[in-house]
């Protein structure tokens, strides 16, 4: 990100202004996130697109068959790529990765496949031989603050949209016949848990020396900053939990320091949210499914139900 | 292999809230640096150099606010058992560089210096656990070897979870098997400046595992003041001879 892009001391110091009196420029809540709307693609597997605010993203998840790792061959293969150009915000360098966007891909990346959430082994086809390989393009499309709890969100979607083609072994266990979406139902991912990512900023309205040696914690923090917001923080964290109130990662790289106790109370705060997220993720692929299962006509190809 | 056993030992013997030996030097390279340090976390051994703060060489880096610090991680290719060529556009190492340098941006009196440039070179001699906290503690005295105002120690440390029980100071062997917290604590204060974890852990006992890592990252600091404070001593007494 280049760094002459400054916001105008005029504009700093009426947001921070707000901030004090307890306003939000957008009149959000201090812990609130922006709705995300989501659209999912009817016609293929694991294509969403995400409006997070005015943060757009779009998400692909391809599969293909390829040899394991010699030292992990009951393990199928999972990468995330993250495009960040120039096309989401002009600051952004197209062809350089800096450091923020490193940090950005670092931490989607750490949230989730570090965790386990895809379970790998259940890729494996024939052990040692072919595996699926699922990688996910993460492309931010427009840029408003916040792509980290964005991407995290949008890709653990498409995971779960996703379905790959189903395949059969033949010839005891030499050749595999994969199947056409439209000949078999494709199979759905197996999805261990849901990590939620989500990003507080922080602000400190008194000076510095107050911020470090003063025993009152009087430093304001926001949840789900947008462009402005984040421009003008002094400091941010990422906390990633699901709904089984695990910690999956926790990354503070840099800024105001904050007290142990306001980090606690946040991740505890950060629950409720997490659940009404990974709510959302389930509610809007089983209505998805459900639509698609009555468009196909799936009922008609289902045996069995009435003997 | 057993990390900790019922009678309540590591793999090395300490106990839960023991850290490994800690050893600081300050002021090791005066004729090549401004300021230097050395530090021995264990098995981690890093050596950390300060140039400035100085003119910077490219216009761009100048900041007529605030001295801009920068960072460079070199990781030795012995540093590990097993030998092998570390890149340094390694994506990890590039996040390793930024957390530091933005740690830094926030405890070091950046104002005082306007226009400048404070470059950092660390060099890791030997990797046991615990390479970021080791970094940390580098770059904190060799800051203050080089005379850069600062508002107090940045102290760091790792800990982490095993079963039910808060283990402290990790080595590489119980890092590779537990998922472990990095925290920067400013001086005797309970706020963190850094902040890392990298593998799940229950919410309801990140309370326990902080607590420790903040009882230990107070230890750090008080032998690292002792250093300081004995080399302070030491040049001191010299200016009284003459």
């Amino acid at each position: 990100m280049s760094k002459n892009i400054e916001v105008s001391t005029n504009e700093k110091t009426y947001f921070l202004e707000a901030l004090k009196s307890g306003i939000r420029l957008d009149s959000r809540a201090f812990d609130e996130i922006r709705q995300p709307e989501i659209t999912l693609s009817k016609k293929e597997y694991g294509y969403v697109e995400l409006d997070w605010g005015t943060t757009k993203l779009a998400v692909r998840v391809s599969a293909e068959i390829r040899k394991p790792y010699e030292d992990r061959p009951f393990e199928g293969l999972f990468m995330i790529n993250c495009e960040i150009s120039s096309m989401s915000w002009p600051h952004f360098d197209n062809q350089k990765n800096s450091n923020d966007e490193v940090l950005i891909a670092r931490i989607i990346e750490k949230a989730i496949r570090r965790s386990n959430s895809l379970d790998l082994e259940s890729l494996c086809i024939i052990a040692g031989e072919k595996v699926w390989c699922i990688t996910v393009d993460l492309n931010f499309l427009n840029y408003d603050g916040n792509f980290i709890d964005a991407g995290c969100f949008g890709v653990m979607l498409a995971l779960h949209h996703f379905k790959k083609p189903d395949i059969s072994i033949v010839n005891g266990g030499e050749d595999i016949i994969v199947h056409d979406v439209n000949e078999r139902q494709p199979v759905p991912l197996s999805v261990l848990h849901v990590p939620v990512c989500l990003t507080y900023s922080f602000y400190n309205p008194g000076n510095k020396e107050s911020n470090l040696k003063g025993e009152d914690d009087d430093e304001i923090y926001l949840l789900d900053a947008n462009l402005l917001e984040e421009q003008n923080r002094e400091g941010s964290i990422v906390i990633t939990l699901n709904k089984n109130r695990e910690l999956i990662q926790l990354s503070k790289n840099g800024g105001i320091p904050i007290n142990a106790n306001v980090l606690l109370e946040l991740s505890f705060k950060s629950m409720k949210i997490v659940d009404r997220l990974t709510e959302k993720i389930k509610e809007v692929i089983k209505k998805h499914e459900a639509e698609r299962y009555e468009e196909l006509n799936l009922r008609l190809l289902e045996v069995g139900a009435d003997r | 292999m057993e990390l900790y056993s019922p009678e309540g030992l590591r793999l090395d013997g300490r106990r839960w809230n023991e850290i490994r030996n800690f050893e600081c030097r300050i002021n090791t390279h005066p004729n090549s640096s401004d300021g230097s340090s050395y530090i021995e976390q264990g098995n981690t051994k890093v050596i950390c150099m300060v140039q400035g703060p100085m003119e910077p060489t490219l216009r761009s880096q100048a900041n007529a606010n605030k001295a801009t610090i920068e960072v460079n991680l070199a990781v030795a290719n012995f540093s590990t058992l097993e030998r092998k060529k570390r890149s340094k556009s390694e994506k990890r190492m590039v996040e390793m560089k930024t957390t530091l340098e933005r740690t830094f941006e926030q405890s070091v009196m950046c104002n005082l210096y306007p226009r400048t440039v404070i470059q950092i070179d660390l060099h890791v001699l030997s990797q046991d656990g615990g390479l970021l906290a080791g970094l940390t503690n580098a770059i904190t005295l060799a800051l203050i070897d080089a005379g850069v105002a600062m508002y107090d120690y940045v102290a760091a440390i790792t800990a982490g979870l095993h079963d039910q029980s808060p283990l402290l100071d990790l080595n590489g062997l119980e890092e590779l098997d537990m998922s472990t917290l990095t925290i920067g604590v400013i001086g005797k204060s309970e706020k963190l400046s850094l902040l890392m974890l990298e593998d799940k852990i229950p919410l309801d006992r990140l309370e326990s595992v902080l607590a420790i890592a903040i009882a230990g990252s107070h230890k750090i600091r008080d032998l690292m003041d002792n250093e300081v404070r004995r080399h302070g001593n030491i040049r001191s007494s010299k200016l009284v001879n003459n």
